[in-house]
C-alpha cells in the first residue's frame, strides 16, 4: 500500500455540471480531514455547455499552489481526458462517464488505471434525476481516497437541510453511498488512493476575494459601491450579506465610472468606502482614480485581475494589469499599489490599505488575481491582535473649533493637511478636481501649482517608512534569486522545494508594495545574487520592466513569463531555473 | 430681527446677462428660506460653466469631474442622510457624459436635488452642439448644421421613473426660487432642469426667444403634475416648452428602502467590529 502525502483531484465536465459545487464539498472534506489545501478552478466564462475543470489539490505539507499533475481524475465526459491526459500523473486512475476512451488513448502504457463510471445513468435509475450526479461523484472519492463519510454528511446536512428540507439530504446522502458502493465494485484495492486520517484542522479554507471582504469590515469599511464583474464579485457578495447588521451599505452602480465616484463620495463625507474590480472595470476607473489623487480623498481599490487585453478570459489569470496601476490615469499624483501574495495577506493588507489611504489622504490599490480571488487555500486563522483602524489627520470638531482659519489643503511639511468633513462647523471648503489652493478653491497661479503637487507627492515619501516591505524567502546565501510579486507567490515556492530537493538553493523577494517601488531592497537583492529569474503571467515583463526603470544600472535579469492563461506550474519556472543556471 | 445666513463667498465672475446669476440668486434664497446651515449643505458641481458657482457659494463644495456629479452626490447622501446634497450640472455634463448616471440616479431615487443648467450648448469649451441643441443648430463643432435631434430631460425623467420633475427659467427667477424650494424638500430624487442663455456663445436660444417659447403650467389650472399621463401628453413637443413643475408623485427613497436611520447615519459608526464577532465570522469558513 503506498503513502500519499500529496494528491491532485480533477474533476472535469462541462459548465452547469456541478463541478464547482463538488469540488468544494470534496476541499472541505479534505480540509477537515487535516489536509493543506489549493483549489484550482479552470472554468469558461459560461454559464452551461463549456469544458470546464476544478482541481484539489490535497497534501500533508504546506502547499501554495497546484501541483505538476493530476493523481485521479473525476470526468463528466471523455473529452477532459483528452485534453487532461498530459497532466496525469504515473498510477494515476480516472473514473469517465463516457465509455470509448480507449479509442483515444492508451493510457495503460503511463500506468494510468481508467474506469467506466456512469455518474448521470446511475443517477437516473437510482434517483430519477441527474441532479444526484454530484453526489455519486462524491461518494465515489469518497472510495478511491478512503474518506471518512461522516464528514460528508455533516456537509451535507450544513448545505442542504436548512434551504432544501430533510428529505433532500436523505437522498443525497444516498446518492453519496451508492457512489461508494458502485466505485467499490469497479475499483481494485491497489487502484486506491487511501489517505491516512490526520487529526481535523482548525484552519480556515478561504478565497482571496473573501479574505479581503472580512479584512475591510475588520478595517472600519461601511460603504462599498461596484459594478458587478469576474473575478472580483465574490467580495460584494460577502459584504452584500455582511454588511447590514453593521450599518454598512453595498450599491450596485451602473458602472465602474459611478462606482469609484460615489465611493469617493463617501469617503470624502466621512465613511471608509471601497471598490472593487477587474480589467475593463478597471480602465474604466482611470479618471476617478486620478480625481482621487487630486482632491486627496482616501479610497481603497482593489482589483482582482483577469486575463487581458479587452474582454480577455474573465474567469482566469494574469498580471497584466500591474502597469495600469503604477503608471495609469491622467496626470502625476501620489498612489500606493500593494500585491498580497498570501490569503492571510490578503487580509492584513486591506486593513492596510485603509489606514494608509486615509493616513496619506489617496488611494490604495489592492492589485491581487483571480488565482488568489477565487481559489480556496487552508490558511491560518486570521490574527485579530494588530488590527486597528487610524484615522490619521481627521479633525474631530473639538480641534476643527479651534483652528483661526481652517484650509483644507493646508501645505504642511509631511504634505498631509488636516481634514475636515462635511458638517463640521468651521470647517467649510471646496473639494476641486481642478487646481486648487488650500482652501481647495481654484488657482491657476504656476507657484501654487508647484507647491500643490509638491505637497501632494511628498506624501509618498512620508508614507515610505510604513509602506510594506519585500519578503525574502529561501537560502539567503543562494546564488540564484527569483522576484515576484501577488499569486506567483505559490508555484515560486512550490518551484523552490522542488529545486532544494535536487540540490539547487534559491532565494526569492517578494515584492509586495509595487508602487512606491521599493527600490532599495530591489537592488540590494539583485546584487546579491549571480543571476536573477523574475517570474509573471504576463507577456511582456511588467515587474522586469519596473524594476530595470527603477533600479538604476540593473544587471540582466532574466523573465520568466507564462500568459498562457493558466498560473504557472511549479515545473514551469524549475525548468527554466535549471536551463540558466 | 432674524439672523441673515450667509451663503455669499464671492461675486461671480459669470458672463454678464448668464442665466447662472438668477440660479445663484434664486438658490441662496431657497437655501435661506428653509433654514438650511451651510455646513449642512453639500454642492456637487460638475464640469461646465455652472461648475464655477462652488467658488461663490458659501457652504461645502465638490467640484466634480465631467459628467460625475452625481455618482459623488450619491456617495455623500447615502453616508450622511442628514445633509441637504444637490448636485448642479450643466446640459453636457447632465445629458452627455453623465447621461448614464442621471438616468440610474432616477431609478436609484436617493434623496438628492439635480439641477440641470441647460443653455442648449457646450459653453466652457466655446460653443460646441449639445444634446439639448435643436437640429440644425449651427455651432463651431457643426458648421453646416447639427444632424442630430435634441434630448428632452425631463421626458427622460418620466420614463426613468423620476418623482419629481420640474423645468425651471433663468428668466423668471421668482417662479425658478419656488421650484428650487420645492425639489429640496421633495423626499427623494428631484430633477429640476433650469433654461438658462448662454449670452455669449448662443445667438439663437435667448432671453426673448425663450420668453416666446415657453408656457407656465402652473397657470393652467387644467394641468395636474400628478397625473403622469398629462405630464406625458405635455412634454409631448407640442408649440412651447413647459415650464413649472411637470411631475410629482411620492414615492419610497433608496434610503428609507435600505432602511438608512437618518438619526444614525453611517459616518457616525465607530467602525470598529468586535473580536468576538470577527472569530466568528472565521469560525464559518472552518
Amino acid at each position: 500500500m503506498r503513502t500519499i502525502t500529496d494528491i491532485s483531484v480533477m474533476i472535469a465536465g462541462r459548465a452547469g455540471d456541478g463541478v464547482l459545487f463538488t469540488g468544494n464539498v470534496l476541499a472541505k472534506i479534505l480540509k477537515k480531514e487535516g489536509w493543506e489545501i489549493v483549489t484550482y478552478r479552470d472554468f469558461p466564462s459560461n454559464i452551461r455547455g463549456e469544458a470546464t475543470n476544478y482541481t484539489i489539490r490535497a497534501s500533508q505539507r504546506k502547499i501554495y499552489g497546484r501541483s505538476d499533475s493530476i493523481d485521479v481524475l473525476l470526468a463528466f465526459d471523455c473529452d477532459a481526458i483528452i485534453r487532461h491526459l498530459p497532466s496525469l500523473a504515473e498510477g494515476s486512475i480516472i473514473l469517465c462517464e463516457g465509455a470509448d476512451l480507449a479509442r483515444y488513448v492508451t493510457p495503460a502504457d503511463k500506468g494510468i488505471v481508467y474506469h467506466q463510471f456512469p455518474i448521470k445513468q446511475l443517477a437516473r435509475e437510482w434517483f430519477g434525476s441527474e441532479i444526484f450526479k454530484n453526489m455519486i461523484v462524491l461518494g465515489a472519492l469518497c472510495h478511491i481516497m478512503d474518506l471518512e463519510t461522516t464528514i460528508v454528511h455533516e456537509i451535507i446536512r450544513d448545505a442542504f437541510l436548512e434551504r432544501k428540507g430533510a428529505n433532500i439530504v436523505k437522498k443525497n446522502l444516498q446518492a453519496v453511498k451508492l457512489g461508494c458502493e458502485q466505485a467499490e465494485k469497479i475499483v481494485e484495492p491497489e487502484e486506491k488512493h487511501s489517505l491516512e486520517k490526520r487529526i481535523s484542522s482548525k484552519k480556515l479554507l478561504i478565497s482571496g476575494d473573501e479574505a479581503i471582504a472580512i479584512g475591510a469590515l475588520a478595517a472600519g469599511c461601511r460603504f462599498f459601491a461596484a459594478y458587478p464583474i469576474c473575478p472580483a464579485s465574490e467580495i460584494w457578495q460577502w459584504l452584500a450579506k455582511v454588511f447590514p447588521r453593521y450599518n454598512g451599505l453595498v450599491v450596485q452602480t451602473e458602472d465602474e465610472i459611478a462606482a469609484i465616484n460615489m465611493a469617493l463620495g463617501a469617503s470624502y463625507a466621512g465613511a471608509r468606502a471601497m471598490t472593487s474590480t477587474s480589467g475593463p472595470g478597471a480602465s474604466l476607473m482611470m479618471e476617478g482614480f486620478s480625481l482621487a489623487g487630486m482632491t486627496e480623498i482616501p479610497l481603497v481599490i482593489v482589483h482582482v485581475q483577469r486575463v487581458g487585453p479587452s474582454t480577455g478570459l474573465p474567469t482566469k489569470s494574469e498580471q497584466a494589469d500591474l502597469n495600469m496601476w503604477v503608471y495609469g490615469a491622467q496626470g502625476d499624483f501620489p498612489r500606493i499599489v500593494l500585491s498580497p501574495g498570501t490569503v492571510e495577506e490578503c487580509f492584513t493588507f486591506t486593513i492596510k490599505a485603509f489606514n494608509l489611504a486615509e493616513k496619506y489622504q489617496l488611494p490604495v490599490v489592492l492589485l491581487t488575481e483571480q488565482d488568489y480571488g477565487q481559489n480556496l487555500r487552508t490558511t491560518e486563522r486570521f490574527s485579530l491582535s494588530k488590527i486597528k483602524v487610524d484615522r490619521g489627520k481627521l479633525l474631530t470638531q473639538d480641534e476643527l473649533l479651534k483652528i483661526d482659519e481652517y484650509k483644507r489643503y493646508r501645505y504642511t511639511r509631511d504634505g498631509i493637511s488636516p481634514r475636515a468633513l462635511p458638517s463640521m462647523i468651521n470647517g467649510l471648503h471646496m473639494v476641486e478636481s481642478n487646481e486648487h489652493n488650500e482652501k481647495g478653491y481654484r488657482e491657476e497661479d504656476s507657484r501654487n501649482r508647484n507647491r500643490m503637487m509638491e505637497k501632494r507627492m511628498i506624501k509618498l515619501r512620508t508614507a515610505r517608512k510604513e509602506l510594506i516591505a519585500p519578503r525574502l524567502w529561501g537560502e539567503s546565501e543562494a546564488e540564484t534569486g527569483i522576484i515576484g510579486f501577488g499569486s506567483t507567490f505559490g508555484p515560486i515556492q512550490e518551484a523552490m522545494d522542488q529545486l532544494r530537493g535536487r540540490g539547487l538553493k534559491t532565494k526569492y523577494l517578494q515584492i509586495r508594495t509595487l508602487w512606491p517601488f521599493p527600490t532599495q531592497e530591489v537592488e540590494e537583492f539583485i546584487t546579491g545574487c549571480r543571476r536573477v529569474f523574475v517570474v509573471e503571467n504576463n507577456y511582456s515583463g511588467q515587474l522586469s520592466s519596473l524594476i530595470k526603470g527603477q533600479v538604476i544600472g540593473c544587471p540582466e535579469i532574466k523573465p520568466i513569463l507564462n500568459y498562457s492563461s493558466q498560473t504557472f506550474r511549479p515545473r514551469e519556472i524549475t525548468a527554466e531555473i535549471e536551463k540558466g543556471t | 430681527m432674524k439672523n441673515k445666513i450667509d451663503y455669499h463667498l464671492e461675486d461671480p465672475t459669470w458672463c454678464r446677462g448668464c442665466g447662472l446669476f438668477a440660479l445663484f440668486s434664486a438658490f441662496k434664497k431657497a437655501a435661506e428660506s428653509l433654514k438650511i446651515p451651510p455646513e449642512q449643505l453639500v454642492i456637487v458641481t460638475g464640469i461646465g460653466c455652472h461648475g464655477r458657482l462652488n467658488n461663490y457659494f458659501r457652504c461645502y463644495g465638490f467640484h466634480a469631474l465631467h459628467g460625475r456629479a452625481l455618482p459623488v452626490a450619491t456617495g455623500v447622501k447615502l453616508v450622511n442622510p442628514r445633509l441637504i446634497v444637490v448636485g448642479i450640472s450643466g446640459d453636457g455634463d447632465a445629458y452627455s457624459i453623465g447621461l448614464g448616471h442621471l438616468l440610474h440616479a432616477m431609478k436609484r431615487n436617493v434623496n438628492l436635488t439635480y439641477v440641470v443648467v441647460n443653455n442648449l450648448i457646450f459653453a466652457l469649451t466655446q460653443g460646441q452642439t449639445s444634446p439639448t441643441s435643436r437640429e440644425g443648430f449651427v455651432s463651431i463643432s457643426h458648421p453646416y448644421g447639427s444632424p442630430e435631434y435634441p434630448l428632452d430631460g425631463p421626458r427622460l425623467a418620466l420614463a426613468a421613473g423620476a418623482a419629481f420633475i420640474a423645468r425651471g427659467f433663468s428668466g423668471e427667477p421668482g417662479h425658478l426660487l419656488s421650484l428650487i424650494k420645492k425639489a429640496i424638500q421633495h423626499k427623494g430624487f428631484s430633477l429640476l432642469e433650469v433654461l438658462s442663455p448662454c449670452v455669449t456663445h448662443n445667438k439663437v436660444i435667448t432671453y426673448q426667444w425663450l420668453k416666446e417659447n415657453i408656457e407656465l403650467i402652473d397657470q393652467d389650472s387644467s394641468y395636474d403634475p400628478k397625473n403622469i399621463q398629462s405630464a406625458w401628453d405635455r412634454t409631448a413637443g407640442g408649440e412651447k416648452i413647459p415650464v413649472g413643475l411637470i411631475y410629482c408623485q411620492k414615492k419610497s427613497s433608496f434610503e428609507f428602502l435600505v432602511d438608512q436611520d437618518e438619526n444614525r447615519p453611517l459616518v457616525s459608526e465607530d467602525f470598529k467590529v468586535k473580536r468576538e464577532e470577527l472569530e466568528k465570522i472565521m469560525d464559518g469558513f472552518e
